[in-house]
């Protein structure tokens, strides 16, 4: 019973990653249509809901603006070079793309759900 | 704040060198942020203990370093099949080769048998070396895709593009059960035909394609093959070019899925002639020397303890053959009676 729950509290925990890694994406680039630096990134999606690792979210960042979905630029806040990120204009539009795209799925498994079970 | 300097010094060694500055800075200003907001809720500085936990909720360096990196694996989900496939049909053709080296070579090599152990014991070495090599051309191959997406040639448009037309016919179910043969299977059996048929017809000009560096033994060595090799050699190759040719004609004609067993002991049973004739050589004459009259009273011995291995390997060989025959073409009539009272 013990191996067999472990076996299933890991595949819950690998499809769990596998089913947050996409939206981790989706909820950054909403949240830079305002600008942040790393820490209060992760902070604001923490305050909703959105727990999501530095070591994680850190290089996501980098990756993001490699790929020209953000802009960064380092400023002076409280006396410490921060690097700060916003939605780049294709970031914009991707953003509205992906959203449409996370919209239409959450309808479509709530109508799957809703269906009556035969 | 000296275990933080600590950890980022760690973090950078792993970091890729060009951007190792500008990712620590941003990681020393968001973790002193964290640190200084813990901090205030705490209204004292943090104990060695909690900046402890902290850097350990961060990660470890490797693995943070690690997530900074552009390729993320060293062969990836689009091109890991065609590396699959070809890492099998390359290790399992060295293994028939190296086989067949040590098959030839050492009883030349070495009269007493004695390499023959070291040698087979080499071959997981060989294969081993053999794979790496596949692995690491695909590596190179990921990691420029990875770093000139433009400029690399796409191999996995071998699978992008292709024609639903163009898809086998269906494959039709084996009379005895088994399971049908693919048209991959001959597909791979006629490509592997002809190369084995190029090596074949190579081996008389380039002799190290078949004894690999032993050829060089073979130079010094008293010894010289006797003509009746010519003989087998040609047998092996005519077999071949026929087998080949048959293959190729179902292949062209569709009807490679139609089991053909009678002609594959057909094939079995005109192949053990070749070895019949080795056989049947004098005096088992296989091997001779160069220069007899200087070197028969040296290596006459040897020579006779080569020339009589060689026949029993060869006796063995066609005993294996007969008996692999034999049960092949009772196989065939036990079949072909079950279905003749199955359809009773």
């Amino acid at each position: 019973m013990g191996h067999s729950m472990t076996v299933a509290e890991n595949l819950f925990e690998s499809l769990r990653l596998e089913l947050r890694r996409g939206s981790l994406t989706l909820a950054v680039l909403a949240q830079l249509r305002q600008e942040h630096y790393g820490y209060t990134l992760r902070k604001d999606l923490a305050e909703r809901g959105l727990e999501i690792d530095e070591s994680t979210l850190y290089p996501l960042l980098r990756r993001l603006e490699t790929q020209g979905l953000l802009v960064s630029q380092w400023r002076e806040e409280d006396k410490r070079n921060k690097r700060f990120y916003r939605l780049s204009p294709e970031g914009e539009q991707i953003l509205i793309r992906l959203l449409d795209e996370w919209q239409a799925i959450n309808a479509s498994i709530n109508r799957i759900f809703e269906q009556p079970q035969s | 704040m000296e275990l933080l300097d600590r950890y980022l010094q760690a973090v950078r060694k792993y970091l890729p060198t060009r951007r190792q500055d500008d990712i620590i800075a941003e990681l020393r200003a968001n973790m002193e942020s964290q640190i200084e907001d813990r901090e205030s809720e705490l209204g004292r500085p943090l104990t060695r203990g909690e900046m402890e936990d902290l850097l350990r909720k961060m990660g470890s360096p490797v693995i943070v370093a690690s997530r900074y990196q552009p390729q993320q694996y060293l062969i990836g989900p689009s091109l890991f099949p065609l590396y699959l496939y070809v890492l099998r049909l390359v290790v399992l053709w060295t293994l028939i080769i190296y086989s067949i080296v040590i098959a030839v070579v050492l009883p030349f090599a070495s009269p007493d048998h004695s390499d023959i152990a070291a040698s087979l014991l080499r071959t997981p070495g060989v294969l081993i070396n053999v794979a790496a090599w596949v692995t690491l051309v695909f590596v190179a191959f990921e990691f420029f895709a990875a770093r000139y997406p433009g400029k690399c040639p796409p191999l996995t448009c071998l699978a992008d593009n292709w024609n639903p037309s163009s898809l086998p016919p269906l494959e039709k179910a084996d009379v005895t059960g088994r399971k049908p043969r693919s048209f991959t299977q001959a597909v791979a059996e006629v490509v592997v035909g002809f190369l084995m048929m190029a090596w074949l017809l190579l081996i008389p000009g380039h002799p190290f394609l078949l004894m690999g560096p032993g050829v060089v033994v073979l130079r010094v060595a008293p010894y010289q093959l006797a003509p009746v090799w010519w003989t087998f050699y040609w047998w092996i190759v005519g077999l071949n070019v026929l087998q080949l040719a048959w293959k190729t004609i179902d292949l062209a004609r569709g009807q490679w899925q139609q089991p053909a067993p009678i002609r594959q002991i057909i094939f079995k049973a005109v192949g053990v002639i070749p070895i019949a004739l080795l056989l049947s050589v004098r005096d088992h004459i296989y091997v001779v020397l160069k220069n007899p009259s200087a070197d028969q009273l040296r290596y006459g011995h040897n020579l006779d303890v080569i020339n009589n291995s060689i026949h029993l390997g060869f006796s063995v060989i066609c005993a294996i053959v007969v008996v692999q025959l034999a049960w092949e073409i009772g196989q065939i009539v036990w079949n072909a009676y079950r279905l003749r009272e199955a359809a009773k």
